[in-house]
């Protein structure tokens, strides 16, 4: 009954643990980053896996990958247990895109692409048709086709991302692990590299786990959010459902940081502002921020707000002013200051 | 069917690089042949080949005596040390790693310097005859393999690679403290007797020493060219290599042992040659303007081959009586060439 086989069900993840703990062994000691860890990574979604820094998620990353195996518990790829796999029958399921700068000299993006299929060519590494076709057929779905014969060293940094991609794709494998894929990326491509994984999820069925710091772009793009906080058991489930069940809140531990319901950025914890703000929607919550920011300003009594031409009434006990920016306005109120501090000091 | 195995396996631009080297070594291997102390003239040398005596029987002995053995020589040491070289530079992912930096060279050369100088500096007699060039080849291959068994032993303990690669010259500037020491202590013949041979030598090893050689690179080739994927894989760094199924630890040991063999043996009958191993990768790198290692396998032996043979043929001085130490050669023609190459191309970039 319990025959590994059998145990791959629909509702079972195509990766999957239970009470894995991790950690590091050197000589004798061990040194323990993450006990009681259990996942279920599957297929055709796109899972992205969040913590503070130092939480244990590159060695969960390096755990399913089996460059350091767990300390207690064993990983689940598909139907067999990571340990139980040859090197290159677990190349043949994971593959990985790192943090780790590549050496880029002389490299076309076609090479470094076809180096995806190392763990199916055969002993001298000689490509057949079929190595060909797969490695053309994952540069046109990355739509990379067009930078084929440039060198790795020439290209932008997104389009080198999403080289790797290409190339971790060609290893074939249905699984996908791939750490921090948008550190150093400007903002639109850090939603197109995310949403072209999301993609690859779907259309080449794969299960992807990305470790990433980017709580917008993977609330954006995820299926299923993994959040790792220091003591406490992995937790699971849709990114909505974490906003709305407040678990999201892990991902800023102690009482100085939030992440706002509505926007799911994350936000100083500050009391509400005591100052009446009145306008259209979006003007409001700009003029809150500038506020807040800027916590040791007098506060006026009021402040109206209208468009078209944008004004900024500020009401004070004694007097109005009015501003025709927000600058203007914080600059004004600073100005207020000065002479007190001048004395105090 | 071959024509496609071939063209996978390099482009034409590459294809058409390999046979213009290879060439070149042909011509120059005969310009090698020709020239020397007695010049014999291209024309008689080709009429040999194809069967017709030299006019003087004096040619014959210095052609099969010494010329075809030391060419022979440089083509089996400029395989093998480059190729040495061209493994160390991948698996190390350092520019500057050669055939020596295991520590091999030390080793072979405390070996011929226990052998030559210790009479005096310790009183120890170990051979009536140091200068007996068997003796020598003995000592120093017990000096490599001694290095090569100390560093396994560090492979076995330590898994890092740079650490490895520390050891490696620490174990050779171990060794070299010792043999100053030697040198110190030594009368001025045996001192000289010591200094020569690191100077290198191609021209000491005779038909049944080529033989040894020709084994012993065959040998050393097996585990290089078995393990031609996981180069390519270690391009992209040990972990990505390891996530494409390469069996890590396995490399390191086929590394250490085709460069042992290789450059043990070589630095055995030559003693330690300079330049070749770390230079000709780079030369084939910008040549052929590849990584793959399917290319650069036989791209390194074709360009070491033919620089050797360049040097060894400047060596040889023709016209004069004399020749010149080839690792003055290798040196002095090399280090320009390659730091004209760096100039001219930004090479750590495109290592």
């Amino acid at each position: 009954m319990d025959n590994p086989e059998n145990r791959l069900h629909n509702n079972e993840g195509f990766v999957r643990a239970s009470d894995l703990e991790l950690g590091y062994r050197s000589g004798s000691e061990t040194q323990r980053v993450a006990s009681g860890v259990s996942f279920s990574l599957f297929r055709k979604e796109l899972t992205c896996l969040m913590g503070p820094n130092g939480v244990g998620k590159s060695t969960l990353l390096k755990a399913i990958m089996h460059q350091h195996p767990p300390l207690k518990g064993e990983v689940w790829l598909g139907n067999s247990l990571a340990s139980h796999l040859s090197e290159k029958e677990r190349a043949k399921r994971v593959a990985v895109v790192l943090t780790e700068k590549i050496p880029t000299g002389l490299l076309t993006v076609r090479d470094l692409v076809a180096l995806g299929r190392i763990p199916h060519t055969g002993w001298w590494g000689q490509l057949s048709p079929v190595d060909q076709a797969k490695i053309n057929e994952v540069m046109a779905l990355t739509s990379i086709s067009q930078l084929a014969h440039k060198n790795v060293a020439a290209l932008s940094d997104g389009q080198r991302q999403t080289a790797l991609i290409a190339r971790a794709l060609a290893q074939d494998s249905p699984i996908m692990v791939l750490d921090e894929p948008t550190a150093h990326l400007d903002l639109s491509n850090r939603f197109e590299i995310m949403y072209l994984l999301r993609d690859l999820a779907r259309k080449a069925s794969k299960a992807i786990l990305v470790v990433t710091h980017d709580l917008e772009v993977a609330l954006e793009t995820a299926d299923k959010l993994w959040l790792m906080a220091a003591r406490q058991p992995l937790l699971s489930g849709s990114p909505e459902d974490l906003m709305i069940s407040g678990g999201i809140q892990r991902l800023v531990p102690g009482e100085k940081w939030r992440v706002d319901a509505i926007t799911g950025k994350i936000i100083r914890n500050t009391a509400p502002l005591p100052c009446r703000i009145e306008g259209p929607e979006p003007l409001v919550s700009w003029v809150k921020n500038a506020l807040r920011k800027n916590p040791e300003l007098t506060l006026p009594d009021s402040i109206l707000l209208s468009e078209k031409p944008f004004a900024i009434r500020v009401t004070f006990s004694q007097h109005q002013q009015v501003f025709d920016s927000i600058s203007e306005m914080i600059r004004f109120l600073q100005d207020q200051l000065k002479p007190e501090n001048f004395f105090l000091k | 069917m071959i024509f496609t195995i071939f063209k996978s396996w390099m482009n034409k631009y590459q294809s058409q690089r390999l046979l213009i080297v290879l060439l070149l070594c042909v011509i120059l291997w005969l310009v090698n042949l020709s020239l020397g102390s007695v010049q014999i003239p291209l024309k008689s040398l080709l009429g040999r080949i194809v069967g017709n005596p030299f006019p003087h029987s004096s040619w014959e002995i210095i052609l099969m005596e010494y010329r075809l053995p030391k060419s022979l020589t440089v083509l089996l040491a400029g395989i093998a040390l480059s190729l040495s070289g061209l493994q160390m530079q991948t698996f190390f992912r350092n520019p500057l790693a050669g055939p020596y930096v295991l520590g091999i060279s030390s080793g072979a050369g405390l070996g011929v310097a226990l052998l030559t100088m210790a009479g005096t500096a310790f009183g120890w007699q170990i051979l009536d005859n140091p200068g007996n060039s068997w003796s020598l080849v003995g000592a120093a291959s017990a000096g490599a393999m001694g290095v090569l068994v100390l560093m396994g032993l560090a492979a076995w303990k330590v898994k890092d690679s740079m650490t490895l690669l520390i050891v490696g010259l620490m174990f050779g500037s171990a060794t070299s403290s010792v043999i100053t020491l030697l040198a110190y202590f030594s009368a001025a013949e045996e001192l000289k007797l010591f200094t020569i041979w690191s100077m290198g030598n191609l021209g000491n090893t005779g038909w049944s020493d080529l033989g040894f050689l020709a084994g012993a690179l065959v040998l050393g080739l097996i585990p290089a060219l078995v393990a031609m994927k996981s180069y390519n894989a270690m391009l992209l760094g040990e972990t990505y290599a390891v996530s494409m199924g390469i069996n890590f630890q396995k490399l390191r040991w086929s590394m250490i042992l085709s460069t042992g063999i290789l450059t043990g043996s070589i630095t055995a009958f030559c003693g330690p040659i300079a330049f070749i191993g770390i230079a000709v990768p780079h030369l084939a790198r910008l040549l052929f303007r590849t990584q793959s290692h399917s290319v650069l396998f036989p791209a390194t032996a074709g360009v070491g081959v033919l620089i050797l043979l360049a040097c060894d043929t400047i060596s040889q001085l023709p016209g004069m009586a004399t020749s010149l130490p080839i690792n003055a050669v290798t040196t002095a023609f090399g280090a320009p060439l390659i730091i004209w190459m760096i100039m001219k191309r930004s090479f750590s970039e495109e290592f």
